[in-house]
């Protein structure tokens, strides 16, 4: 028998991510209850608390109050979730932001997102029109830019995270081989683990932070785009 | 024969990548010089530039892009 549906790998690895996550949380949680707000924060605690800043601050910067309290429980969503999936290569799983399933659906509520402020700041009147400018004909170009804002987006993370995996898996087997060439102990890939630790660093580490960063930004300043210059700020 | 020509079209489409990573470089030149003029307004500037470097990127996202689809749907 057929089956209906295939699951893909990478649900598998979407889950562990998200348990991974879901421990975290629950281990800053349990902290946070048990800090004293007089105490000096150290650690997780102060981990935090400069997080929600560095967010808060951001939002703050580009938009206006109201917007802060809405966006920054989606953006630091995003951080924490593109940076723990970008970086669980290097716990031995594929990523899964290397699905373009996944960066694709990230995306999409980002994109949902900002013609829902549009619509919502400029009304829907203002919003049509804007569609026409600054001619008529010019419509089709605008949906198309529209279109193109959701595929860049997801595009970027894909293509960064995939070509790093690729690139590793290439070396890794490319060491192998060579490993191969020492006698007895050269079966156990060591010259891979080695040799790739630093591009684990470059690849895992500082392009999955790098995307992470770019991703929440983009969101900011696409949606801080569409407000009206009297929104903004207050 | 095909496969060698469908490899020879990604790599082609793959090229874009070359004029973007200059673009990118003149993005930070420029970013860097104006930090290094005008130390206060860094965070305003690094935001810009990070805006400007990425958008430029999309050019060879594009690239990749089709370059994806030529190996996928070509060459499967």
């Amino acid at each position: 028998m057929r089956a209906v549906f295939e699951l893909q790998g990478t649900v598998f690895y979407i889950i562990a991510v998200c348990l991974a996550i879901l421990v975290f949380l629950i281990i800053l949680n349990m902290k946070l209850k048990k800090f004293d707000p007089l105490d000096e924060p150290k650690g997780l605690v102060l981990m935090a608390m400069m997080g929600v800043n560095f967010i808060e601050n951001m939002l703050k910067k580009d938009t206006n109050k109201e917007m802060t309290e809405k966006l920054g429980p989606y953006l630091a969503f995003l951080f924490i979730y593109i940076f723990i999936a970008n970086i669980s290569g290097l716990f031995g799983l594929t990523p899964p932001t290397s699905n373009y399933s996944v960066t694709l659906t990230l995306a999409a509520i980002t994109c949902i997102m900002i013609e829902y402020y549009s619509i919502k700041y400029n009304g829907v009147k203002s919003y049509v029109k804007k569609l026409f400018e600054p001619l008529a004909p010019f419509v089709v170009i605008n949906i198309i830019s529209k279109v193109g804002t959701l595929l860049s987006l997801s595009l970027r993370l894909f293509g960064n995270i995939i070509a790093g995996s690729i690139l590793m898996s290439v070396v890794y087997q490319l060491l192998a081989r060579v490993s191969a060439l020492i006698p007895v102990i050269g079966k156990f890939n060591f010259v891979g683990v080695i040799v790739c630790s630093v591009l684990h660093m470059y690849f895992d580490l500082f392009a999955g932070a790098m995307q992470t960063y770019l991703f929440g930004t983009l969101t900011v300043a696409f949606i801080s785009n569409e407000l009206p210059e009297e929104a903004k700020g207050k | 024969m095909e496969k060698g020509l469908i490899a020879i079209a990604a790599a082609l489409a793959v090229m874009t990548g070359m004029v973007t990573g200059i673009g990118e470089a003149s993005v930070a030149r420029q970013a860097v010089e104006s930090i290094g003029k005008n130390p206060d307004a860094a965070d305003k500037i690094r935001s810009m530039a990070i805006l400007g470097a990425a958008i430029s990127e999309t050019c060879a996202i594009y690239g990749m892009l089709v370059a994806f689809l030529i190996i996928f749907v070509l060459g499967a």
